[in-house]
């Protein structure tokens, strides 16, 4: 999806929030490996193309390359060694999410490898349930619940402990 | 916007770090009137400007002082090395008294506590009461101290308990000025069920004999207000004074904070040296670090946008474009060295500070210590400089306290009692090594080694090599000694020495001779902003070596490389130089083999190492940017650079593939 057709759909997200007496949040949604992902958009800075990116050798393979993000070098982060999924090849959908969070202590610029990034949703938070313990492979640590929108299961991912240096 | 009191603190700072200098040189040379000028008119600078921003503790505080260097420069006194003592201590105190804002109760509760009084009685008792009122001085002029009597009464305002004041306290000082008797006066005590628990009803009455003199005993009530206390003297033998009880001004000090009761004879006091004068050196220009810092990030910006357009003009090809972009690069490279020059600054900086850390040491552990400073002129970024203290503090301390012995065990060892330490810096390819060398017993390394195995660092079968076990120092937690005292062996101090160190992307070495003492090295990048680099190919991507530790480039010999192989090491010009290929050492993969290797041999002041790269592309004028957290560990690299085409390119740390490559030399043989 294009930047602006992102923007148009953050739009209609915003016409269509739900009654104001619900508590709700903002998500950005993404995919990775068949799956829907979603991190909060108040850490999201920006949205960009796969650009070039330079390995850094030696470096774990979560964080295996750096990018330039508008002339700051930040880690490319790729989180689908941690939820032990598949790291195949990425096709044209993919994109890089450019977050901005706090990390070790200090706020750190970091881009996270998406397979496609899908839309801006608000969800009630009394919608979002824990996730079953037997349910799925993703350890429960990185997870911070699961959401049913619509058709859509949506797994609203913890950045804390995510993107957390050391596991 | 910096607020003035802001600009205040920051000025007091530096006004006590050059006094904490000056003081220790006077206790050196205690007739070096030029640095009895100086301390005397730091003090009333300090005073002049914290009367302006209200700070009347402080003002209180440094009266006394200003008073004790002044006589010191009339003749009248001379520097003692008790003066020293107290007036070191007194710097520390004026130095919690900043930090407190003006007037607050903190203020209060400092300036009440018993370290403050007991230097403000130390203080009197130097100037004997000393006062600024020219009859004072003339009643000083009279020869010897003589015994006096007065009569005090001394009768506290109700409500000054609430205040945090204590005259108990008070009225000790005044028992130890001499002797006499004290008479506790209870008339305003009231009934019981009219009586304020909080308040002070109390007055006290003394008949004191003492030869301080009756300033000695104002300054003890400097803090009180004046209708509380009534000093009089009783004419027990024959003194020009007069005759009868005379009722008179307590506090000098207070009055100097309220100028419309100021005595007029005070103004000229102050007329050789106008207060509130910050120290200025001609030609020279306050600004903030933060600005400084701005400067620098935008240089970065300019000098990645230059190689970008260096790289258009060379895509362009057009003639007169390319002239402009040269006189761009002439230009920016010449911004970027005056931007970086301005932040330089002499480690001596640093170096000063320790002289009173090692003396106040020493002192305290019995030990007989020297320090020598050399290299203190090398410059050293600023950001640098203000991380270095701490490290360098500990290392120092570690030193003093484990490291050198005490007195009698150096002459059992047939050593001068007197220990060395010595702080050197100097500046090599690009990097500042600054280094702690004692003349101490060394460290313990089969302790060390013990505690490792205890620690399960080691295996009780391990061979570890003398510099191996060194290095365990540095270990998070680590110590030998067996108690914990207030100056070291909590472990903690040299694997935080470490850490900052490393967090400035240098390193720390240690390097020890049983019976002869330790050297701490520390090794930084003289900037922590831009550089020059060489920028090299290596199986596709691109890295930066910093040319400041480039020593040359050759070519891989490819008949030498296999007829050598299995042996790693370049003949060059007689100089055996072994070598690296970086392809290998990174894992890169897609790497073809390329018909001319180049072999960049790079340095430190005593190693060489060759790093094989598949070509070299040219210089760049590299803005490092610091890795994140996700990086910072691995070894090897310094840092990441923009390069003129946008993509990101790892700057090589060549001091840790030095070491990287000598360890495996050393395991390799």
């Amino acid at each position: 999806m294009s930047a602006s057709t992102l923007e148009a759909e953050m739009d209609d997200a915003g016409e269509a929030t739900a009654p104001a007496a619900r508590q709700s949040a903002t998500f950005l949604t993404f995919k990775l490996a068949g799956e829907l992902f979603a991190i909060a958009v108040t850490s999201v800075n920006e949205i960009i193309d796969v650009i070039a990116t330079t390995p850094v050798p030696g470096a774990d393979p979560f964080a295996p390359a750096l990018i330039n993000v508008r002339g700051a070098v930040a880690p490319l982060v790729d989180v689908r060694e941690r939820l032990r999924m598949p790291s195949g090849d990425m096709d044209g959908e993919a994109r890089i999410i450019v977050l901005e969070l706090p990390i070790a202590g200090e706020s750190t610029r970091l881009g996270l490898l998406a397979e496609g990034v899908e839309s801006v949703r608000d969800v009630a938070l009394d919608l979002v349930d824990t996730m079953p313990e037997l349910g799925a492979r993703w350890p429960a640590e990185f997870i911070d619940g699961v959401a049913k929108l619509g058709d859509d299961l949506v797994i609203l991912l913890n950045v804390e402990t995510l993107f957390s240096p050391t596991v | 916007m910096v607020s003035h009191l802001d600009v205040f603190r920051q000025e007091a700072a530096e006004l006590l770090d050059g006094l904490e200098g000056e003081l220790m040189a006077l206790e050196v040379d205690p007739a070096d009137a030029e640095r009895v000028d100086a301390v005397f008119r730091t003090m009333h600078t300090l005073k002049g400007s914290g009367g302006m921003f209200g700070f009347s503790a402080l003002v209180r505080f440094v009266h006394g002082l200003e008073n004790a260097y002044d006589m010191v420069r009339d003749g009248r006194a001379k520097v003692t090395p008790a003066l020293i003592e107290t007036s070191l201590a007194a710097r520390d105190h004026i130095q919690q008294l900043l930090e407190v804002s003006g007037d607050s109760a903190a203020e209060e509760a400092l300036e009440q506590s018993d370290t403050a009084q007991k230097l403000a009685a130390q203080i009197t008792a130097f100037t004997g009461g000393e006062n600024e009122a020219p009859e004072t001085a003339q009643a000083a002029a009279s020869p010897g101290p003589k015994n006096e009597t007065f009569h005090i009464r001394f009768t506290p305002d109700p409500g000054s308990l609430r205040n945090g004041m204590r005259p108990d306290l008070l009225v000790d000082e005044l028992i130890e000025c001499g002797s006499g008797t004290v008479a506790l006066v209870t008339d305003a005590v009231p009934d019981l069920d009219t009586l304020a628990p909080t308040a002070c009803h109390l007055g006290w009455e003394l008949v004191l004999t003492t030869d301080r003199g009756r300033e000695a005993l104002d300054a003890i009530f400097v803090f009180s207000e004046p209708e509380e206390v009534q000093i009089e003297r009783v004419d027990t033998e024959q003194t020009d004074a007069p005759t009868t009880w005379e009722v008179f001004e307590t506090a000098p000090e207070a009055v100097a904070a309220q100028p419309s009761a100021a005595p007029p004879q005070s103004q000229s006091k102050d007329a050789p040296a106008p207060p509130a004068k910050p120290a200025q050196k001609a030609g020279s220009l306050r600004v903030q670090a933060r600005r400084l810092d701005d400067l620098m990030d935008q240089l970065g910006e300019l000098v990645i946008a230059q190689s970008r357009l260096n790289r258009l003009s060379e895509q362009i090809a057009d003639l007169s474009l390319s002239s402009a972009a040269e006189e761009i690069e002439r230009l920016v490279t010449g911004l970027r060295d005056t931007t970086l020059s301005i932040r330089m600054l002499p480690i001596e900086l640093v170096f000063g500070k320790f002289r009173r850390v090692v003396r106040d040491l020493s002192g305290e552990l019995g030990k007989s210590v020297a320090l020598e400073t050399t290299g203190g002129e090398t410059e050293v970024d600023k950001n640098v400089i203000d991380s270095l203290t701490e490290p360098l503090v500990h290392i120092i301390r570690n030193s003093i306290d484990h490291g050198i012995e005490a007195p009698e065990d150096r002459e059992a060892a047939g050593k001068p009692a007197t220990a060395q330490l010595r702080l050197s810096a100097h500046q090599a390819a690009g990097e500042v090594l600054i280094s702690i060398r004692d003349d101490g017993a060394g460290l313990n390394l089969p302790a060390i080694r013990n505690r490792a195995v205890e620690r399960g660092l080691l295996s009780p079968d391990d061979q570890p090599s003398d510099a191996e076990l060194s290095q365990m120092i540095f270990r998070p937690g680590f110590s030998t000694a067996k108690t914990v005292s207030t100056v070291s062996g909590r472990g903690v101090g040299m694997d935080a020495v470490r850490r900052v160190i490393e967090d400035l992307r240098g390193s720390v070495d240690v390097v020890t001779e049983a019976g002869q003492g330790t050297t701490v090295t520390l090794r930084l990048p003289l900037t922590l902003a831009i550089i020059d680099g060489l920028m090299v190919r290596v199986a596709g991507s691109v890295f930066v070596i910093p040319l400041s530790s480039v020593v040359e480039c050759v070519e891989l010999d490819a008949a030498a490389a296999r007829r050598e192989s299995g042996r790693t090491v370049l003949n060059i010009r007689e100089e055996l130089v072994p070598y690296v290929d970086l392809s290998e050492r990174f894992g890169l993969q897609g790497h073809e083999a390329v018909a001319h290797p180049r072999v960049v041999i790079v340095g430190t002041e005593s190693r060489r190492i060759g790093l094989v790269v598949d070509d070299i592309l040219g210089q760049h004028q590299t803005v490092i940017k610091s890795l994140s957290v996700y990086h910072r560990a691995i070894k090897g690299f310094s840092g990441a650079t923009i390069l003129g085409d946008g993509t990101v390119a790892l700057i090589l740390d060549i001091a840790a593939f030095v070491k990287l490559l000598s360890g495996d030399v050393r395991a390799a043989a």
